[in-house]
């Protein structure tokens, strides 16, 4: 039985040959992480606008919970919400079953078990000091190794599909998954010296360059790639609508991953990276707005004729807002690029406002949308608490609003006081400590913000709890959208 | 998007009930893709090959506009050597800048910390009046110590220096004459 009527039908339940169990295992995954991920940032965010935070003890200063919040949010909550919403359409859309249901256990304990000794190893200090990549080389191996079983098990279903045309969120996926693997191969190759510590096999200007390309992919090819495809399946399926257009599917995909590669340096500008590199990841990161618009247009466009739907359906309006916070951050982007303009922005808290509208504006949104979605649909069950749903939405879009504001604010007021000049050629703001105390409150706007963000991811893990705790629908009986 | 038809493609079967439209590329939006394609070589050829810019060139540049601007500090340290003296409202006046900016490493009363003392016999870099200015102005940046010339005016400079060599002179016995003494700095 296809839903093609009603994107809010529950029904794969009833469809025995495929996996359910693993999606609700990466589902509950991703939840749980997602919410330490948050506190996290929240507390690193206190941290910086109130030191007594940091506590005094080594284990809990800013230093060490930093990378242990993006390490949670971009790997554990981010990898988890894209392996649930794989799992989940990619049997649908091959119409097969996994290929082999160990090995995608042997990825879920895996990622979880390297999720766990990450929160391990970063506070105890144990740490490369790469950003993104900060995990020390056995945890690397690990992750390469659990990168290939789901690889193998991923591509093994595609060779078994039952589908002669591949839907593009799989084309999506698979950009990920090999761009992944290359990525954090080349970027973690280290000559270990003990268990705990390594030495790269790069280094000074190499090792800047390498470790960039990595960064910058690792938002490309893990914070949108994957993500443009888990919209692709979940957008048209909650509105119930056909997709705007295939073609600018197909030529914004290939657009997007060729792209994508070359716009590293624009991390490194003014640095000892040679000019003509700077302009190569500039230039690149210039053309890469159309591509990127691509994916918002066909998704706003897909939303045509459902705009009634969006005012009143929280699924929709999640992604709605996810969607334009995509377009928003990919023009801004490519705008920091501009040498100029990354002169200004290159080490404030614009940088960290962007991140966040990317992160907490397209990622978050999108993978919130999608889980609502699914939580009715995977466990066949109305959501507990309908309008709790709403309010999370506005608790999210209002708390990203404030943490980027505040984080522009921040950052061009900072990088405008550190450059300004008094008439007679010093600079106006002599003492950076100063500069440092004016941002305060900003960052307890952050702070705001942030925590604005966090309760509503609370309430939706309540409602979600509730939700699958409840009584599942009569059989065959249309779960109400919420 | 004028052009969309709004037709399916009939592809629903193979991706799980999702239909697709085959409406063209939005006009505005290939539009943008080809004048960004076409700005990056510009850009890139203009760049490196027409205005041959490098971020040396721009380094260059803008100092040689500072330079045009303000006058070189060697300049303003000479013009404000030979306004130097050690005067009642000098000291005043470089007490206060001292307690902002410099106690954190050479302490309050002076006897140093991070940086040295002022109280003994010893200097590192010289004694006379010019050699500390000149210390304080271009700093001892390898060593920790600021290049307050970037920070403070010459009259600051000249204010805290005052302060300094007469906190010096209280506490060592060497006269104020001796330290101001014309003639080649010691070091
Ligand atoms: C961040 C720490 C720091 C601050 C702040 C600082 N200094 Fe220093 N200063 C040093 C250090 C370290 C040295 C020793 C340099 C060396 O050994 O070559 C030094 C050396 C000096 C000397 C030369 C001493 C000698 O023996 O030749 C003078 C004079 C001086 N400082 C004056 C100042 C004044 C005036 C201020 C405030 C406007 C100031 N310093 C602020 C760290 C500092
Ligand atoms: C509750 C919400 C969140 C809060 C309060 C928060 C807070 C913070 C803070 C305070 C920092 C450090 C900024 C600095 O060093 O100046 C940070 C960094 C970062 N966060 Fe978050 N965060 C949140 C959610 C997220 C999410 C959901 C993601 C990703 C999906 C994310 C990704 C990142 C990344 C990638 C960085 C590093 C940025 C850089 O180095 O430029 N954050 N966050
Ligand atoms: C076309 C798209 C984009 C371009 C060209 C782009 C460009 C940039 C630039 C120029 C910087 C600043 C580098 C610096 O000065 O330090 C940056 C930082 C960053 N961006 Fe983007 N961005 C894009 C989209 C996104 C999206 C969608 C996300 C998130 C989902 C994102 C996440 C980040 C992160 C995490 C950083 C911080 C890296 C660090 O740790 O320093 N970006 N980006």
């Amino acid at each position: 039985m296809e839903q093609s009527t009603s994107g809010t039908v529950a029904t794969p339940a009833s469809r025995p040959d495929y996996d359910m169990d693993i999606v609700k295992k990466f589902f509950t995954a991703t939840v749980v992480w997602g919410i330490v991920g948050m506190l996290v940032g929240v507390v690193i965010a206190l941290q910086l606008a109130w030191r007594p935070a940091n506590l005094g003890l080594p284990w809990t200063t800013f230093g060490r919970l930093r990378p242990l919040h993006t390490n949670a949010v971009v790997f554990a909550f981010g990898g988890n919400v894209v392996f649930t919403g794989i799992y989940h359409s990619m049997q649908r859309l091959l119409k097969t079953r996994m290929w082999n249901d160990t090995l995608s256990r042997i990825h879920f304990w895996g990622w979880q078990l390297i999720i766990v000794a990450a929160a391990v190893t970063l506070p105890l200090g144990l740490t490369q000091s790469k950003e993104y990549a900060e995990l020390i080389w056995p945890i690397d191996v690990a992750i390469t190794l659990v990168w290939v079983v789901f690889a193998v098990n991923f591509f093994a279903t595609v060779a078994i599909r039952k589908v002669e045309h591949m839907y593009v969120a799989i084309w999506f996926y698979m950009s990920f998954v090999i761009t992944i693997a290359v990525l954090h191969i080349v970027n973690s190759l280290v000559i270990p010296a003990t268990l705990f510590r390594s030495y790269p096999i790069y280094a000074g200007l190499t090792d800047a360059l390498v470790q960039w390309w990595y960064g910058h992919n690792a938002v490309g090819f893990f914070l949108t790639t994957p993500f443009l495809g888990l919209m692709y399946y979940y957008l048209p399926r909650a509105a119930d609508r056909p997709v705007y257009s295939y073609r600018l599917s197909i030529i914004h995909f290939w657009a997007l991953v060729f792209l994508y590669i070359w716009a590293g340096p624009h991390h490194l500008l003014y640095s000892a990276l040679p000019d003509w590199a700077q302009t190569l990841g500039m230039v690149f990161s210039i053309m890469l707005i159309a591509p990127s618009w691509g994916g918002m247009l066909n998704g706003l466009l897909t939303l045509k004729g459902a705009w009634d739907r969006v005012r009143t359906d929280p699924i929709l309006k999640f992604m709605v807002v996810a969607v334009s916070f995509y377009g928003m951050s990919t023009f801004e982007g490519p705008m920091m690029s501009i040498r100029a303009v990354n002169g200004l922005a290159h080490y404030t808290n614009w940088v960290i406002g962007h991140v966040h509208s990317g992160a907490l504006g397209w990622v978050g949104m999108i993978s919130f949308g999608m889980l609502y979605w699914m939580v009715q649909n995977i466990w066949n069950r109305p959501l507990a608490y309908p309008s709790w749903a709403s309010h999370h939405f506005w608790l999210a879009t209002i708390g990203i609003v404030i943490y980027t504001v505040a984080m522009w604010a921040a950052g061009l007021m900072e990088g405008l006081q550190w450059r300004a000049l008094d008439d007679a050629g010093r600079l106006a703001n002599p003492i950076f400590l100063d500069i440092t105390h004016r941002l305060n409150p900003f960052l307890w706007l952050r702070v705001v913000g942030g925590s604005m963000y966090l309760v509503g991811a609370v309430m939706m893990g309540i409602n979600f709890w509730k939700t699958i705790r409840g009584p599942s629908a009569p059989a065959g009986a249309r779960v109400e959208g919420v | 998007m004028s052009k969309e038809t709004n037709r399916v493609l009939g592809h629903a079967d193979e991706s799980d009930g999702i239909e697709e439209y085959d409406n063209p590329l939005p006009d505005w939006w290939l539009g943008l893709f080809w004048f960004t394609i076409i700005w990056a070589f510009g850009y890139g050829i203009h760049y490196h090959f027409i205005a041959n810019r490098s971020q040396e060139s721009e380094l260059a540049a803008e100092m040689a506009a500072a330079d045009a601007r303000w006058p070189t500090q060697a300049e303003a340290m000479a013009a404000a050597l030979s306004e130097f003296a050690v005067t009642a409202e000098a000291v005043t006046a470089g007490e206060a800048i001292f307690t902002q900016y410099c106690v954190a490493c050479h302490s309050a009363d002076l006897s140093g910390g991070i940086g040295p003392s002022f109280l003994d016999e010893e200097w590192v870099h010289g004694g006379q009046a010019a050699d500390i200015l000149r210390t304080i102005t271009e700093g001892v940046p390898d060593k920790g110590m600021v290049p307050w010339g970037g920070i403070l005016s010459p009259e600051q400079i000249n204010q805290v220096g005052a302060y300094v060599m007469s906190k010096h002179s209280e506490a060592t016995g060497r006269s104020i004459e001796d330290i101001v003494a014309a003639g080649a700095p010691s070091a």
